[in-house]
C-alpha cells in the first residue's frame, strides 16, 4: 500500500463510521441555502458536525455488553460519558451552541487512572519481590500506561464510538492525539466500575482485562555493569565473593570459540553464561546470575494483594461493610543495590560497625 | 608377481581386482586386502594399524538434563534444554539463585577451574593512610595519579578512585587531557586497527 493510501485508511478509521439512521436533522438547516435569497450560508464544515454527533445508542449498549459491562452500568448515557474525552466540549459548543455542554471522562480516567496505578503496583511488587524499583516502575507502565491503554481501546473496538477533538499543544496544555482520547476510556471505565460495583469488582475488571497481556521483564533489563552489581548484591547477602569459572569451551584458537562460564559463590552456582570470549561469557554469567534473582517470582495461588483487605461489598472503601479477605504480609526482601552514584553503592563495608571508634554514622561507611 | 588364478577361487584379491576388475574406474587406488580372506597368504609385513571407528557419544540420547514425557503410544515428548539456557522458572517457592536458598549443603567436590589470576586480598587500609592519600590527591593530581597511589600505599587503583575524586573544574579538565591525549593517540592507528576496534566496540553492544 502506497503512503497516500495508508494516510487515507488510517483517517478514514479514526472517524466515526457508525450508522446515522438514528439522526434526524440531515442535512442540518443551516447548511442550506436560504429560499429565495441569495446571501451564501454560514460556513458550514461537514467533517466537524459528523464528529459531534452522538453515536447510536444501540452502539452504545452493543459495546458495553461486549466488555461485560452491559448489567454494571444503569444506562448508555454513562458509557457514553467514559467514551467522550474533555477536548470534544469544545467542538460541541461549536456545532451546538444552544445545547447543554456534553458529560466528559475527565474526572472518571482521573480517579481510574489512579485506581490502575494502585492495582498495578501492588500486582507487579507481589508478584517479584525482588525485582528493582526501575524495573517495577517499567512494568507498571506496560501494564497500566497510556500505550496499553489505548491498545486496549482500539481491541474493546472504542475507535467508533470515541468523542474527542484533535487539539495541539498550547501555553497550558499539551497536544491532544487519537492516543491520549482513546487510552482515557479504559481508566474511565475503571472508575465506572468501581463506583457501580466495588473496589474488588474493579481489580477483577483490571486482571482480566489489563494483567492478562504479557509482559517481557527480562528485556526490559540491561546492565551497565553486572559484574560489579553482582559483587555487591553478593555482599549484600553475605555470601563469599563470586568467582568465574570455566565450566566448557570448545574451539579456544579457532575463529569461533564458545566459552561456557559459571558464577561460583563458594561451592554455589549463581549464574552461567556462554559467549564468543572469555569476557563476554563471564558478563553473561553475571546478567543470568542478577536476572535469577530479581526475575523471581511468587506463584499466582499463593499471590497477597494488600487490596484483599477492602470488603467486596458496593460503595467506597471507606463506608463498605462485609467480610474481608485473607490477607498475610509478606516478609520485605532486600532491596537492590544501586549504581554507584558518585561511587555509593548503598552498601557498607564489612566490619564497619564493628569499628568502636564511630559513634555517628559517617558518609565514609557508605563507600564502598 | 603372484599367479592369479582366480578358476580355484583362491587369489591376492589386491592385485587381481586391480588386474580383472574393467569396470573400476581407473583412478581408484587398489585396495588393501581384507584380513578375513587372506586364508593361504602368511605376510610378515607390519600390517597398518586399524583402529575401530570412531562412534561419538550421541547428545541427544546421553543428555542429563533432558526429560522424557510419554505422551501416546510410540509418542515421547522429549524436553532438552540447552544447558546454558537461564532458566525462565524461578518461583520463591523454588528459587533459581543460591542467593534466596539458605546457604550451605550444596555439592562437595572439586569446583571447575578458574580462569583468571585470583589475586590475594590486599590488606585494609589504616584511616592514616586513606587521609593521606586523599590530601596527596587533592594537592597534585598531575603527580600523584590513581595508579601511582596505588603502588605507593600498596592498594588497588579502582580503590583509590573510590575513596577520592577530583571535583568541578579539576576533574573537567583532566578529563579534557586525557581525552587529547588519548584522541592523539587513535589518529596514529591505521585503518585497519580502527576498524577492528570499532568491531569489537559494536560486538559489545550484543553481550
Amino acid at each position: 500500500m502506497g503512503y497516500a493510501q495508508r494516510k487515507v485508511a488510517n483517517t478514514a478509521s479514526k472517524l466515526a463510521h457508525v450508522s446515522s439512521s438514528h439522526l434526524r436533522a440531515l442535512p442540518p438547516k443551516h447548511s442550506l441555502l436560504p429560499a429565495g435569497k441569495a446571501a451564501p450560508p454560514a460556513v458550514f464544515d461537514a467533517q466537524a458536525w459528523a464528529a459531534s454527533q452522538p453515536p447510536p445508542r444501540s452502539t452504545l449498549a452493543a459495546f458495553a455488553h461486549r466488555i461485560g459491562l452491559g448489567k454494571v452500568v444503569p444506562s448508555v448515557d454513562v458509557i457514553e460519558q467514559a467514551c467522550t474525552h474533555p477536548s470534544f466540549v469544545h467542538l460541541h459548543n461549536q456545532q451546538h451552541p444552544d445545547q447543554p455542554l456534553p458529560a466528559t471522562n475527565a474526572s472518571l480516567a482521573t480517579l481510574g487512572n489512579s485506581l490502575l496505578g494502585l492495582f498495578a503496583t501492588e500486582f507487579v511488587n507481589s508478584s517479584y519481590p525482588h525485582l528493582p524499583t526501575r524495573v517495577m516502575k517499567a512494568a507498571v507502565s506496560a501494564h497500566v500506561g497510556p500505550t496499553t491503554c489505548a491498545n486496549l481501546a482500539r481491541e474493546m473496538g472504542v475507535t467508533p464510538i470515541l468523542r474527542w477533538h484533535r487539539t495541539p499543544a498550547n501555553l497550558t496544555q499539551g497536544a491532544v492525539l487519537h492516543i491520549d482520547a482513546l487510552a482515557s476510556v479504559p481508566r474511565a471505565l475503571t472508575a465506572l466500575v468501581y463506583q457501580y460495583r466495588s473496589l474488588r469488582s474493579a481489580r477483577r475488571f483490571v486482571e482480566k482485562f489489563f494483567f492478562s497481556r504479557e509482559v517481557d521483564l527480562r528485556s526490559m533489563m540491561k546492565f551497565r555493569d553486572p559484574k560489579q552489581t553482582l559483587l555487591a548484591t553478593v555482599q549484600k547477602f553475605g555470601r563469599e565473593r563470586p568467582i568465574s569459572r570455566l565450566l566448557k569451551e570448545t574451539g579456544r584458537l579457532s575463529n569461533s570459540p564458545v566459552f561456557v562460564v559459571g558464577i561460583f559463590s563458594g561451592a554455589d552456582k549463581l549464574g552461567e553464561g556462554f559467549g564468543s570470549s572469555l569476557k563476554m561469557a563471564e558478563y553473561r554469567a553475571a546478567e543470568d546470575s542478577l536476572l535469577r534473582l530479581y526475575l523471581t517470582r511468587q506463584p499466582p495461588h499463593l499471590l497477597q494483594l494488600p487490596t484483599s483487605t477492602f470488603p467486596d461489598a458496593p460503595g467506597n472503601v471507606f463506608e463498605a461493610t462485609g467480610a474481608e479477605s485473607a490477607y498475610s504480609p509478606v516478609s520485605l526482601g532486600d532491596s537492590e543495590v544501586l549504581y554507584g552514584s558518585a561511587g555509593r553503592a548503598g552498601v557498607r563495608t564489612p566490619g564497619a560497625r564493628s569499628r568502636a571508634a564511630e559513634a555517628e554514622d559517617d558518609l565514609e561507611d557508605y563507600v564502598l | 608377481m603372484p599367479k592369479s588364478d582366480s578358476k580355484h577361487g583362491t587369489c591376492h584379491m589386491g592385485l587381481s581386482r586391480a588386474a580383472l576388475n574393467i569396470s573400476s574406474s581407473p583412478a581408484m587406488p587398489p585396495r588393501l586386502s581384507l584380513p578375513s580372506l587372506r586364508f593361504s597368504s602368511r605376510s610378515y609385513a607390519t600390517r597398518l594399524p586399524e583402529r575401530p571407528p570412531y562412534r561419538a557419544p550421541d547428545p541427544l540420547r546421553d543428555n542429563p538434563h533432558a526429560t522424557y514425557a510419554e505422551l501416546q503410544e510410540n509418542v515421547t515428548f522429549i524436553h532438552r534444554p540447552p544447558p546454558t539456557a537461564p532458566s525462565p522458572l524461578s518461583y520463591t517457592t523454588s528459587p533459581a539463585s543460591p542467593l534466596l536458598k539458605s546457604s550451605g549443603f550444596s555439592t562437595t567436590g572439586e569446583l571447575p577451574p578458574t580462569f583468571s589470576k585470583q589475586h590475594e586480598e590486599k590488606p585494609r587500609l589504616s584511616d592514616e593512610d586513606v587521609a593521606r592519600i586523599r590530601q596527596l590527591r587533592r594537592e597534585d593530581p598531575t603527580t600523584w595519579t590513581r595508579g601511582r597511589l596505588a603502588k605507593e600505599f600498596n592498594c588497588t587503583p579502582w580503590f583509590v578512585g573510590k575513596i577520592t575524586s577530583l571535583k568541578g573544574p579539576d576533574r573537567r579538565k583532566a578529563k579534557e587531557t586525557a581525552e587529547e591525549e588519548h584522541a592523539a593517540n587513535r589518529a596514529k592507528w591505521g585503518e585497519r586497527k580502527s576498524l577492528s576496534v570499532d568491531i569489537r566496540k559494536k560486538r559489545k553492544e550484543f553481550w
